[in-house]
């Protein structure tokens, strides 16, 4: 069933982002050929490229807008607006909802940032190959000493997955909590998003206080102890514990989505 | 033929004990009420009586405050979901959508969604499958809805004024669809204020007033115990909530 919703997810998906998706690679393409007049001393050509760059730039804007609005949007309408009427009817489990939603979420996500990396290609001629003598150095960099790159390369990227779930978990179970109220549903939608923030800052407070200063002293005893020697042993700890830590709170946030979606769900 | 008059007699939904309230406001108190396949049902009263309130709790779009339901031995849930087929008060696409999207979707998640019988359904009501939704007149949407609902072999099919705001031409296509597509093992629940124009194809009605079941009978029992028909009673019930019922 979770793929069945996938696929109607992904179509509405396909339809928000047709546009701007495309736009954003063509007009770095554009971008690309007129970018060398600014400065030119033709006053018309001088004005299409800086028109041309200004388009393109809040194109860019426009995608990571529209991106989160689609994110906010395709759970708010279209789990607890007038589609919930058909989605909640599905014979289909509350988890499958929100689960769908969230890959869908991610996905948008990434593939507009994707496109934002490819239209910066596309704009920077040699950027490419910037990026071919780039990477190697990097890799080489990131290999030396004992050092695993490839392991810290997976931890980042881990922790962006995760971090972004946790985010689209918090701004679901917002968005879930405002829609328990008969009014002022959007409005109060955004009171309990502060609200969960507000207690989690709270919550976390001790907790990161505690594991700072443990992250510290053992960062400041390896660097003084082995020169620089074991301090990475330190950070891919520190980084398990932030994905640990993100996946545990961004559960809690799915939790509670789904507990409100399947036991208080609301739709008038 | 044995086996099929069992299974229209079988008791399909039971309400037991069932209360919604909104705050303060109560919707529904304490119905208590079964419904058996083979039937179409009346829900009848005047707006704000609870009807749709009940519909959405037998759906699962709103939980009770307390009470239970059973729809074939389950509480509501994705077994349950499977065997209703419901027609609700508003349009329920999303912006992007064409009909021939909405009928993937019913073929995708209802193994008793007849995809043939909805493309001949959309033939003979002048729906065109790949118009999007957004273009469509409000009467072809709620035609596309009507083919949906219909156009399953659902146990139980929750109709929420299928006829309100319509004119009678339109209502008379309405009710002949319905008529000519449910599922005869399965039980029909059509909620109005119209008695008149539905009152004929009725085989029960259930009176619900101010949040309580105060009547739930077959037509004809109601029609011989009380020498007129169910309109004339209806109005009878109502008309002395008129004072009462100001807000209404």
């Amino acid at each position: 069933m979770l793929g069945k919703l996938l696929k109607y997810d992904f179509r509405s998906m396909g339809k928000q982002f047709a546009f701007i998706w495309p736009a954003a690679l063509v007009l770095a393409l554009l971008n690309r050929f007129t970018l060398g007049n600014i400065g030119n001393s033709d006053i018309v050509r001088e004005l299409f490229s800086g028109v041309a760059m200004l388009v393109y730039v809040s194109i860019l804007i426009a995608l990571f807008v529209i991106a989160l609005i689609f994110v906010i949007q395709r759970f708010y309408k279209g789990l607890l607006g007038d589609e919930g009427y058909l989605m909640h009817t599905l014979p289909v489990c509350p988890w499958q909802l929100i689960v769908s939603k969230a890959i869908c979420a991610l996905a948008a996500s990434a593939v507009s940032v994707l496109v934002a990396v490819l239209s910066i290609i596309l704009l920077v001629p040699g950027a490419l190959s910037g990026m071919f003598d780039f990477w190697p150095r990097f890799f080489a960099a990131l290999g030396r000493e004992g050092f695993n790159g490839f392991l810290l390369l997976v931890e980042l990227l881990l922790a962006l997955l995760v971090s972004s779930l946790a985010g689209f978990f918090q701004l679901y179970l917002a968005m879930a909590i405002g829609h328990l109220f008969g009014k002022n549903r959007i409005a109060l939608s955004v009171v309990a998003y502060i609200a969960i923030q507000t207690v989690l800052n709270t919550v976390l407070t001790v907790p990161l206080a505690v594991v700072g200063e443990w992250a510290g002293e053992q960062i400041n005893r390896f660097l003084v102890e082995t020169l620089a020697g074991n301090a990475w042993a330190v950070i891919h700890g520190g980084l398990w514990l932030l994905i640990l830590g993100t996946a545990v709170i961004g559960a809690a946030f799915f939790f509670g989505t789904e507990y409100i979606l399947r036991r208080k769900l609301n739709l008038e | 033929m044995s086996e099929q008059l069992m299974k229209t007699d079988e008791l399909l939904v039971t309400c037991t004990a069932l209360t919604k309230r909104y705050g303060s406001k109560t919707a529904l108190s304490g119905v208590n009420l079964q419904l058996k396949r083979g039937r179409i049902v009346g829900l009848l009263g005047p707006n704000g009586s609870g009807k749709t309130t009940l519909i959405k709790l037998l759906c699962g779009l709103i939980q009770p405050t307390e009470g239970d339901i059973a729809i074939g031995g389950m509480p509501v849930g994705p077994g349950t979901k499977a065997l209703v087929s419901y027609l609700p008060d508003r349009m329920y696409f999303a912006d992007w959508m064409k009909a021939s999207d909405l009928l993937d979707l019913f073929s995708d998640f209802y193994n008793d969604f007849d995809r043939t019988k909805a493309a001949a359904m959309c033939q003979s009501l002048g729906v065109v499958p790949s118009q999007r939704l957004k273009t469509m007149s409000k009467g072809t949407k709620e035609k596309v809805q009507l083919i949906l609902v219909m156009a399953r072999k659902a146990s139980l099919y929750l109709l929420d004024e299928p006829i309100a705001g319509v004119d009678p031409a339109a209502r008379d296509y309405i009710l002949n669809t319905i008529l000519t597509n449910y599922n005869e093992e399965g039980c029909v629940m059509i909620s109005t204020h119209l008695i008149s124009d539905i009152e004929q194809v009725l085989d029960e009605a259930i009176f619900l007033k101010e949040g309580q079941v105060v009547l739930h009978d077959s037509v004809d029992a109601i029609r011989e115990r009380e020498g007129r028909s169910v309109d004339a009673l209806f109005r009878e019930v109502f008309r002395t909530t008129g004072m009462e019922g100001g807000a209404f």
